[in-house]
């Protein structure tokens, strides 16, 4: 078999390893920027920073802005109606898992 | 083709008005959306619910399927009669939604590819000079042994992407991406520059993978700890003995099983789970199986079993 020159790509683990500003956070969820900073305000997002320039977003940011994004085009929800639905889906996630762990011991 | 019936799908009346529409779409989304529901076939679902509703709540898109009449039912054979939506005009309508694409060829066919598909909201732009591109994202599914060992992958992707004219077409793509060791389920992998073509001197905008496990059939993972059943032999669970328990990372552990095991009393390896800089834990879940007795000489030996103890299983019963 001949070995053919492949250039394998590097990519980086959103969740270890970077850091967002709120302008990358809005490109890679596809989410105006005014939007997010009303997400900040509703405690749904939590940046380090104190200003929206000095923002950074951690890794689970992307995750969480991807499905504040789904619910309120999908849904039609209002940003309390985007926090509310997050806190509990993890709260149903967190149930779910202790669930699993009793099931299992 | 299959006809699909888009009242049947929202559960209203061929003369629902607008408002009841609505409230059946809002009602049903909120019951498969895929982020709320985790259940297999939720996503799908929720597509048909979308499609339908692309339809029924846009005046003219409704009034051309209304004329193919009520008398089609869900799933029968279909196909348009020619210039069946003779004068009708839409207007690319914007359902929203970060679940795009999926649409029937039933829609595909009446309606056009990407007639409600969207691109995120704000990032289309359409006048001015420097624009990053758009950033794209997918799912893709690796092995964990992909996870501990890391692994080079030549991955398709299927994305759609828009003309000049705003048409939608698929495209496959392939990438070679090396999957970097430690990685989890749920997490993403940034290609920087992998994504939509940026205009003027914007750059291209980024690709995010984020990364699922094909399912195992002989691990289960939970964030970065990894499971494993073990079936045991009475004997060996009963009076202790040495077994090889493979690992996702592709060697074989050799695990010393106590005296006295108990089924499901899980055994910790420490760090044996997926690594990281606190490396998971890889979790043995010892079952008991027992051989069902076949020749005389196994049934004596059962009978053997039964005379020197005496054993209940059933003493919480108090039968």
């Amino acid at each position: 078999m001949s070995q053919t020159h492949i250039t394998w790509i590097e990519g980086t683990v959103v969740e270890n390893e970077i850091h967002m500003t709120i302008m990358e956070l809005s490109q890679a969820s596809h989410t105006p920027q005014d939007l997010i900073m009303a997400w900040v305000l509703e405690g749904v997002l939590s940046p380090a920073g104190a200003t929206p320039q000095d923002w950074r977003f951690s890794g689970d940011s992307l995750k969480r802005a991807k499905t504040a994004a789904h619910l309120t085009h999908d849904l039609e929800l209002n940003t309390s109606g985007v926090a509310l639905a997050l806190d509990l889906l993890d709260e149903i996630t967190r149930l779910r898992n202790q669930l699993h762990h009793e099931n299992r011991d | 083709m299959k006809f699909r019936d888009y009242y049947e799908t929202l559960g209203v009346a061929r003369g629902a008005t607008e408002a009841e529409i609505k409230a059946a779409y809002r009602k049903l989304a909120r019951k498969y959306h895929p982020d709320v529901n985790k259940e297999a076939g939720a996503e799908d679902q929720f597509k048909e619910i979308g499609e339908a509703y692309a339809v029924l709540k846009d005046t003219e898109k409704r009034a051309a399927y209304d004329r193919f009449g009520s008398n089609w039912k869900n799933g029968q054979d279909f196909s348009p009669p020619p210039n069946w939506n003779e004068g009708f005009e839409y207007a690319d309508s914007s359902f929203g939604g970060g679940y795009e694409g999926g649409q029937s060829d039933f829609f595909e066919s009446l309606f056009g590819r990407g007639a409600h598909r969207q691109g995120g909201q704000g990032s289309h732009p359409r006048q001015g000079m420097n624009f990053k591109g758009q950033d794209h994202h997918a799912k893709i599914l690796i092995d964990i042994a992909d996870a501990y060992n890391g692994a080079k992958r030549t991955i398709a992707l299927h994305m759609p992407t828009q003309d000049a004219s705003g048409h939608v077409t698929t495209q496959e793509r392939k990438l070679d991406v090396s999957i970097p060791k430690g990685i989890k389920a749920g997490q993403n992998l940034r290609l920087s520059g992998q994504g939509g073509p940026g205009m003027g001197e914007g750059g291209p905008g980024d690709l995010y993978l984020e990364i699922d496990f094909h399912p195992d059939p002989i691990y289960r993972i939970d964030g970065k700890d990894v499971y494993l059943d073990l079936p045991l032999a009475p004997w060996e669970a009963a009076l202790g003995t040495t077994v090889n328990v493979p690992t996702p990372a592709g060697s074989a552990l050799e695990l010393k099983i106590p005296a006295g095991t108990v089924a499901s009393r899980k055994m910790r390896l420490k760090g044996k789970g997926i690594p990281s800089k606190e490396a998971g834990d890889l979790y043995v879940v010892p079952t008991i199986v027992l051989p069902s007795a076949q020749t005389d000489a196994q049934k004596e030996a059962y009978q053997t079993l039964a005379k020197a103890f005496d054993f209940n299983p059933r003493t919480h019963l108090k039968g």
